[in-house]
């Protein structure tokens, strides 16, 4: 993997706003064509591999979890948790995560997964993929993140609750939207009936016990970018359990347990030594050089890295309540001086494609650049 | 190959599309009109927005007794007569019982 510095294309802006990517430069700069990262074949198939094996350790993981009952480990309100093993026994739909992966002489190595609500997916399926359309359509990427979402959509049809897929998220944020949008987008294609709800507008109905939308019809299957943490504590979390429709939410419960950083802990018991994962305990255990994560927390935040003891970073928010998981540090900035980290988008339960996200800082937060990407066969 | 092969988005890009009011010609010759209501007892009306895709169709309501109480949808794309209906509200439905822990949910 290497870095260039690239000159932007004329009127970039105005090319990804047409594609409907409006928040490209919302604090600073976001979309950075300036640059790009280029992958040997071998390298990309290398990610692929690590995805695709660190998914099933994922799963093992979960299956782990609930055969042993370790819920407490993760913080979970208990009147979440047959709920979470219904999800998981009854296979209820899953559509994308997204592992966040450190990728640097010649290793990789998780560093966590979004598996919940990941976002950057408009930036890593379309926005790169015409990026590059226009820079050398010749050349390849690795992003069939758009043809998969399809394919998958459409194989789960079946699957749901007959009906309506309604799809969620707040109203704050072009960028949630957005994200919501294209998968709804890539459901539409797929031959889905689709509805888009705010997330504060979701009624409950409490003659019906079911919830419904600003038209009072029924909500049977609902793709929510919404963290589970949050739905469960907030003031309709009960009727998730009460719920007549039994609602199809995705992503599923289940996924609590992965988009919890303390299911890391659980994967390095469960495979000690393991070449993709880094050493991570619910304390420092002797280690000298490690990241201190908050069980749950969002774009970096609260997150500090402690070098030969000293605190050489950390970033402020308000997580940490639940507890934290303590990482072996990995350094992940190259020549340039850059700190990047690969999100590798696994989609129906298959990498499918990957974004680049790179800063400054050691911690990638909302303030790091996505940076688009190609191989040189 | 490692990418997809073709790429079609049927609802962002085509929604901006049909919001483009840079060729105002297009609007004057009757090509691409939009006609749109916030509220299904409301007239329709046309619409004259770039940004309707964000913007259009938000939520109004008020906060009663501590419950959000979702009133319906309305846009300053669109003119005032089809922002209001006359629909109620629902008595058997409550609102507003998600979306309070955060803005924005990026991870």
């Amino acid at each position: 993997m290497i870095r260039i510095n690239l000159q932007p294309r004329n009127a970039w802006q105005q090319k990804v706003e047409e594609l409907g990517f409006g928040f490209h430069s919302t604090e600073g700069t976001y979309w950075d064509e300036s640059a790009a990262y280029i992958f040997k074949l071998k390298e990309i198939e290398a990610i692929e591999t690590a995805t695709n094996k660190i998914w099933e350790m994922c799963l093992e993981a979960v299956q782990h979890v609930i055969d042993n009952k370790l819920y407490t480990q993760f913080a979970i309100p208990s009147f979440m948790i047959p709920y979470i093993e219904k999800s998981w026994n009854d296979d209820v739909p899953s559509i994308y995560g997204r592992l966040d992966l450190g990728y640097a002489n010649g290793q990789i190595k998780l560093l966590e997964f979004n598996a919940d609500t990941p976002t950057s997916l408009y930036e890593a399926g379309i926005i790169q993929w015409f990026w590059l359309q226009e820079f050398d359509a010749k050349k390849d990427q690795f992003n069939s993140i758009h043809e998969k979402l399809i394919a998958y959509w459409r194989y789960l049809k079946p699957y749901l609750h007959e009906g309506i897929l309604h799809f969620s998220c707040v109203k704050e944020s072009l960028e949630d939207l957005t994200n919501v949008e294209y998968l709804r987008d890539c459901a539409m294609q797929a031959g889905l009936e689709t509805k888009l709800i705010f997330i504060d507008e979701i009624g409950w109905d409490s003659n019906t016990q079911q919830f419904v939308d600003v038209e009072d019809e029924s909500i049977k299957n609902i793709f929510k970018l919404y963290p589970w943490e949050w739905l469960a504590n907030e003031a309709f979390g009960q009727n998730i359990v009460a719920d007549k429709n039994n609602t199809h939410w995705i992503e599923p419960a289940w996924k609590m347990l992965l988009s919890n950083k303390a299911i890391l802990t659980i994967l390095w018991n469960l495979f000690p030594n393991h070449e993709y994962l880094l050493q991570t305990n619910y304390i420092a255990n002797g280690m000298t050089n490690y990241v201190k994560k908050p069980l749950l927390s969002r774009e970096g935040a609260n997150v500090s890295i402690i070098k030969e003891n000293n605190l050489i970073e950390e970033t402020k928010g308000e997580y940490g309540e639940e507890g934290f998981v303590f990482q072996e540090y990995m350094n992940l900035e190259n020549e340039f001086g850059f700190t990047a980290l690969i999100g590798s988008w696994i989609i129906g339960g298959e990498a499918a494609g990957i974004g680049i996200r790179e800063s400054k800082s050691k911690i990638t937060d909302n303030t790091s650049r996505f940076v688009p990407h190609y191989i040189e066969h | 190959m490692k990418k997809s092969k073709h790429i079609q988005l049927v609802l962002i890009t085509a929604l901006l599309a049909s919001c483009n009011t840079k060729k105002e010609t297009e609007w004057s010759e009757g090509n691409k009109k939009v006609y749109l209501r916030s509220d299904s007892t409301a007239p329709y009306t046309r619409t004259h927005s770039p940004l309707l895709w964000y913007f259009a169709f938000r939520s109004f309501g008020m906060m009663n007794n501590g419950r959000y109480v979702h009133g319906g949808y309305h846009s300053n794309a669109i003119h005032p007569q089809s922002n209001f209906g006359s629909n109620g509200f629902k008595s058997n439905v409550s609102r507003g019982g998600f979306g309070r822990s955060g803005f924005r949910t990026g991870s």
